[in-house]
């Protein structure tokens, strides 16, 4: 299966809290695709797992990869704008 | 046994007394202490299957109950239980022998460590930790609920209480009682928006048993027992007799948003706008052209009036992402307020340079002050940066004791203080301001507080030196009173009190709120002072 990569930005300005957190989670539960997240560079973290996105201790204007397993990249857009719209606060 | 007519003394919360019977809340049943198990793997991660979707359904069930605002909480909170890396930690756990409730416990552990020390999860982590408590419970057969009735009109009275536990009160609850938490506990704030008649901070109530009839008399910062509700402590209303207050009342603020709503109130300019606000989850310094355009904005929207503003307070409990605060020991006595200049001088500097800029695009007449002034030298390092960066009148906060004995030292150094009470109280006492016990040694009306603070007032006079209060005492219209009569120039209130503050420093003259605070000072507990001011108030009122 392909990987779709992106990079969002965290806009919210409380950071990357609880509430975009669990958004997420039920996004990604939702569309029953592996998604990852985390600082580019290091290990990502499992995208539905409330409590590992909020360790990431995400601040405001930071930026993270998100990585979808999938081969529709046209689904994996649409997953990784909704996620950049979470993270808008 | 209490006898009837006995009076137990905490912090009031809510303006209308009720009467009802005592309810006391057991304390929940002590969970087992962290064991192996005897080998059997699966059996126990079947146990934690079980165990997590019993306690999602309850966390159902609590957010049906909850009602709109606490509803979000508890299916977050679902959500955290029902997370698959949480379960694999526990899994794990499992495996290196642990049982479940442990291993659930353990696991749950690992998370809350990881978010610890971040300010926006601090108030998550109890609640996370106390969902680790649910599942092992479950797991032991331990029961959590409180177990309230239905029907009548109880007054419950606990340690503290929980969201968990608060979303469980029944009609019946007309009033709550608690042994332990502060006026900001989470019990207080659920009182208050559901106006629940409250007493926190109650040491005596551990002597109350069910059944004893007790009035919560919260205006009166009591507890009655066979009290009646015609014996409640009456609120005073106070009556304007004057256009304007014996003194300027001012408005706290820390955002655009606060600037806005406070000039739409009756205040008379900002006398604390507390900078940090703006930088607490920025990474990276923000840069002269940031801070300018957000401080003339704020100062362009703020109420008619001078704005007192006040450079960076920060330190490593309340720490500001872009500058570097290793973790102290005790970071109340660490490295806060103006001692970063040491550090930190640049963006200190640039604070004032951009205020100055943000002064003359706005046109308005600004103040400055530094937190967390100690010694006159600091009072003098602080005045020359700021005299060379603007056109600003110049003072400090007055919070640490030590500085009241060195006002006389000050003429010429500073042209205004403003006293903090929160921490002023924090360090005349010694006792933590945010700690759950210790809400008695921070009642604004403790005569040492009172003492302290009219010594600032005249020494302040003396010197020729303008002096105000920002501190929470000074959102209290009746404490706002005595300190005018004291001899301070203004008071500064949060946004939701400056109309209340008013109404009463617009109540009376300047030397009937001198009689008022020569009066409290006989007082020699906290409840005596507040009586006697409030028992004169209500002569002038009346």
């Amino acid at each position: 299966m392909a990987t779709v990569t992106a990079t969002v930005t965290i806009e919210d300005p409380i950071g990357f809290h609880a509430r975009p957190a669990g958004q997420i989670v039920k996004l990604v539960k939702d569309s029953g695709l592996e998604i990852r997240m985390g600082r580019p560079g290091e290990t990502l973290v499992k995208a539905n797992s409330p409590l590992s996105l909020m360790s990431l201790k995400g601040k405001t204007g930071e930026q993270l990869t998100v990585e979808v397993d999938t081969d529709d990249e046209a689904k994996a857009q649409g997953l990784i704008s909704s996620i950049q719209q979470f993270l808008k606060g | 046994m209490l006898a009837s007519g006995a009076v137990l003394t905490g912090l009031g919360v809510g303006l209308s007394a009720i009467s009802g019977e005592v309810f006391r809340v057991k304390p929940h049943q002590p969970l087992p202490v962290p064991a192996k198990h005897s080998g059997d793997k699966q059996s126990e991660i079947d146990k934690l299957k079980t165990a997590i979707s019993n306690v999602s359904q309850e966390l159902q069930q609590l957010a049906k109950k909850a009602g709109e605002t606490s509803a979000e909480i508890f299916e977050a909170l679902e959500m955290i239980v029902q997370d698959e890396s949480l379960f694999d930690a526990a899994i794990t756990e499992i495996e290196t022998g642990w049982d479940a409730p442990t291993a659930f416990v353990n696991a749950v552990e690992t998370f809350a460590e990881l978010l610890s020390g971040d300010p926006t999860f601090e108030e998550r982590l109890a609640d996370i930790r106390d969902l680790a408590k649910r599942v092992a419970a479950n797991i032991h057969g331990i029961s959590l609920g409180l177990n309230l009735p239905e029907e009548g009109r109880y007054v419950i009275v606990g340690e503290d209480f929980s969201p968990a536990d608060t979303a469980q009160f029944t009609k019946a609850v007309v009033g709550v009682i608690t042994i332990q938490g502060g006026p900001t506990s989470h019990t207080a704030i659920i009182c208050r928006s559901k106006s629940i008649p409250a007493v926190v901070s109650c040491a005596g109530a551990a002597e109350l048993v069910d059944g004893v009839q007790v009035l919560v008399d919260p205006v009166g910062d009591r507890v009655v027992v066979e009290g009646k509700e015609a014996d409640a402590t009456q609120a005073i209303s106070f009556v304007a007799k004057s256009a304007e207050p014996i003194i300027p009342v001012r408005a706290n603020i820390g955002s655009l948003e606060d600037s806005i709503a406070a000039a739409t109130t009756a205040a008379e300019g900002v006398g604390l706008f507390r900078t940090e606000l703006l930088y607490l989850q920025s990474t990276a310094k923000p840069s002269k052209e940031k801070q300018i355009a957000s401080y003339a904005e704020i100062l362009k929207a703020a109420p008619e009036g001078p704005i007192v503003v006040r450079t960076i307070d920060a330190g490593s409990d309340k720490p500001v992402p872009f500058l570097d605060m290793p973790k102290e020991e005790n970071p109340a006595l660490g490295v806060r307020g103006f001692r970063l200049v040491g550090p930190h001088r640049d963006f200190i500097v640039d604070q004032l340079e951009s205020l100055e800029e943000a002064r003359k695009l706005s046109g308005r007449e600004v103040w400055v002050m530094a937190p967390m002034i100690a010694l006159t030298s600091e009072a003098i390092e602080f005045a020359e940066l700021a005299r060379k960066a603007g056109n600003f009148k110049v003072g400090i906060m007055v919070e640490t004791p030590s500085i009241i004995y060195e006002i006389p030292n000050l003429k010429g150094v500073v042209d205004f203080i403003s006293v903090g009470t929160n921490d002023l109280s924090q360090y005349l006492f010694a006792s933590d301001r945010l700690h759950p016990s210790l809400g008695t040694l921070l009642n604004p009306w403790q005569p040492a507080l009172i003492r302290a603070l009219s010594v600032i007032a005249k020494e302040c006079e003396a010197v020729s030196i303008y002096s105000g209060v920002c501190g929470e005492s000074a959102s209290d219209p009746a404490f706002a009173v005595v300190l005018a009569g004291m001899g301070f120039d203004s008071v500064s209130s949060s946004r939701s009190q400056v109309g209340a503050v008013r109404t009463a420093l617009s109540s009376l003259d300047k030397s009937q709120a001198h009689d008022i605070y020569q009066a409290v000072l006989a007082a020699k507990t906290a409840d005596e002072a507040k009586s006697i001011a409030l028992a004169k108030l209500s002569l002038l009122a009346g």
